[in-house]
């Protein structure tokens, strides 16, 4: 009897949920998930490791070493995006001789997601941009360039929306001033948009239109300017919404990311990992359904573990 | 029976609204290590390495090559510096050579050369760490109020003290005094502002790069033809055929005077 009762009162149940709609019901309480960001910027076609002659950063980096790693991170992590601030072109002869085409295949092998555009991306101009795209198999997120009137037209999204294990999470990409800094030749007639109005606007697109779990920045505006140029730490303090800036272009070594309180009250984190692919960059995330987002004391703050860097 | 049902109903009701309610799934940065250090411990990825091994062969046949000897390093230093000295030198030299004319300034900035020149072999391979960029030789005809004005910008106290600003000229000696420029001589001859000038230098500078603005007030422009690199390369390789090394020294080219200091002289 107690048997019985208690499947009909199962099969009750479960046809009452399906009525009213409810799947998730259905399961337990969700677990938690993970998300593993690796990231770089301005690897600055640094192919082989610094010779270790003696120099600043003597046999660190290396992108075969930079595979393993990813690839044992992989080994172990589910949901992985791996990340580019931009600068992956200039620095050595590996670019002088071949533009790009083998810093962008080891980093389609690599399995990245996403990128954005750096000032020395377009050293080549945007004809030598557009020669070595075929070799990239991963977007370049570009929300405040302008190249509609350039051979890039339609080259680039602004933004991008990953879903891992049912997460959502939104990329977008902001590239610096390039008057002054790259010969007017070189990006032509691309145009420079505001990128503190840009990045309200794609953190409206994709928190309220596409839902996501978690907004990030890929941004080569640089880390930080005395000066009232923009800044990843001006824009966290202008812009609220966006979960984490992953910037360049400062080659800035953060020993932890930056905590910023943005409008809203919520917290934006910034990173940067210095240059020439000497460090990989991983924050975890952890996602749960309990609660909002805590404020910036609440906060937990990933660290940083001191690398052997010879100066 | 009945209230059982009604419970249950109501219980899965709670849970899918209190559900539906949290479906938002929140992340937060958790405890971990943010920066990995790529480092020899880490062996390279095979794939990776037969992907790079082609375009190492090529790269590595042609920047070994020696093309001259360096008995002294060639330093990167605030107000003159013997690698800008060096650049700035052999860019007026070579630009002569290539247009048969006589050029009367070199020009380079401290942000163009990027590395210092070590002492020892020197190979193309140094040169292309020396002078990555694609940046063309050029020739630039200019009034003499942006020879002026140049000057005037190397002699800012935030310019002249510091190494990775300093602005390095060939054919050009002059003093800063209370920052700005002295007793500038071009080619030994007293400034004139009444003529024009002729100057060495990047393509990236003649544009006004390295915030120059001024400089693209010009009355004509010309390339050489060659790669600033492969001018620094061919000055090398001319110097080592002639059986001279890479030097580049501190010659007084630009002095810095102190004010109310009285010059002791030496015992």
């Amino acid at each position: 009897m107690k048997r019985r009762e208690f499947l009909r009162n199962s099969l009750m149940g479960t046809a009452g949920l399906s009525l009213l709609g409810f799947p998730f019901a259905a399961q337990a309480r969700p677990k938690n998930k993970k998300l593993v960001i690796l990231h770089t910027n301005d690897t600055h076609s640094r192919i082989d490791p610094f010779p270790s002659d003696g120099r600043a950063n003597g046999g660190m980096g290396g992108m075969a070493r930079r595979a393993s790693l990813i690839k044992q991170i992989r080994a172990k992590e589910k949901n992985v995006l791996l990340l580019d601030s931009g600068d992956i072109f200039q620095g050595t002869p590996y670019f002088n001789f071949f533009g790009g085409e083998l810093e962008y295949k080891l980093m389609s092998q690599m399995g990245y997601d996403a990128a954005t555009l750096g000032n020395h991306d377009f050293d080549n101009g945007l004809a030598g941009l557009q020669k070595q795209l075929p070799h990239a198999s991963f977007p370049f997120l570009s929300a405040n360039y302008d190249f509609s009137e350039t051979i890039l037209k339609d080259k680039f999204q602004p933004y991008k929306v990953f879903v891992k294990d049912e997460l959502k999470i939104g990329v977008f990409g902001l590239g610096i001033d390039l008057q002054g800094l790259v010969g007017a030749d070189m990006y032509g007639k691309t145009l420079y948009l505001d990128p503190v109005v840009k990045a309200k606007e794609m953190v409206k697109i994709l928190r309220d239109e596409q839902e996501c779990n978690l907004i990030i920045c890929l941004s080569h505006l640089g880390y930080k300017y005395d000066t009232d140029k923009i800044d990843d730490r001006k824009l966290a303090a202008q812009v609220g919404g966006i979960d984490l800036i992953l910037g360049g272009h400062t080659h800035t070594f953060l020993e932890k990311p930056d905590a910023i309180i943005s409008p809203g009250g919520e917290e934006t984190l910034i990173n940067q990992v210095g240059w020439a692919g000497i460090n990989l960059g991983r924050i975890d995330f952890e996602f749960s359904t309990e609660g909002k987002k805590k404020g910036y004391a609440a906060a937990v703050l990933p660290v940083h573990e001191r690398t052997a860097i010879s100066s | 029976m009945r209230f059982h049902f009604f419970k249950i109903v109501l219980l899965s009701l709670g849970l899918g609204l209190s559900v539906s309610c949290q479906r938002t799934w929140h992340g937060e940065p958790a405890l971990q290590k943010t920066m990995l250090g790529v480092t020899a411990t880490i062996a390279p990825d095979a794939q990776a390495e037969k992907t790079i091994a082609p375009y190492r062969a090529q790269v590595t046949k042609q920047m070994a090559e020696v093309i001259g000897v360096v008995p002294v390093a060639l330093e990167k230093l605030a107000v003159e510096s013997p690698v800008g000295n060096f650049v700035a030198d052999l860019q007026r030299i070579q630009a002569e050579k290539l247009t048969g004319k006589p050029i009367d300034l070199g020009l380079m900035t401290a942000g163009g050369v990027r590395t210092p020149l070590r002492q020892g072999n020197l190979t193309v391979g140094d040169i292309f760490e020396l002078m990555p960029f694609e940046n063309e030789l050029m020739v630039i005809t200019v009034p003499a109020v942006v020879v002026k004005q140049l000057l005037n910008y190397a002699s800012q106290p935030h310019i002249y003290p510091l190494a990775p600003k300093t602005l390095s000229t060939s054919n050009v000696a002059y003093q800063i005094l209370n920052n700005q420029p002295q007793n500038i001589l071009i080619g030994g001859q007293p400034f004139d502002s009444t003529r024009t000038y002729t100057i060495a230098l990047s393509d990236y500078l003649a544009k006004g790069g390295d915030n120059l603005e001024f400089i693209t007030n010009q009355v004509s422009s010309q390339k050489v033809g060659l790669l600033l690199r492969d001018a620094i390369i061919k000055h090398i390789k001319e110097l080592t055929a002639e059986g001279k090394p890479v030097e580049a020294k501190i010659d007084g080219r630009v002095q810095v005077i102190v004010p109310n200091t009285p010059v002791e002289p030496k015992q």
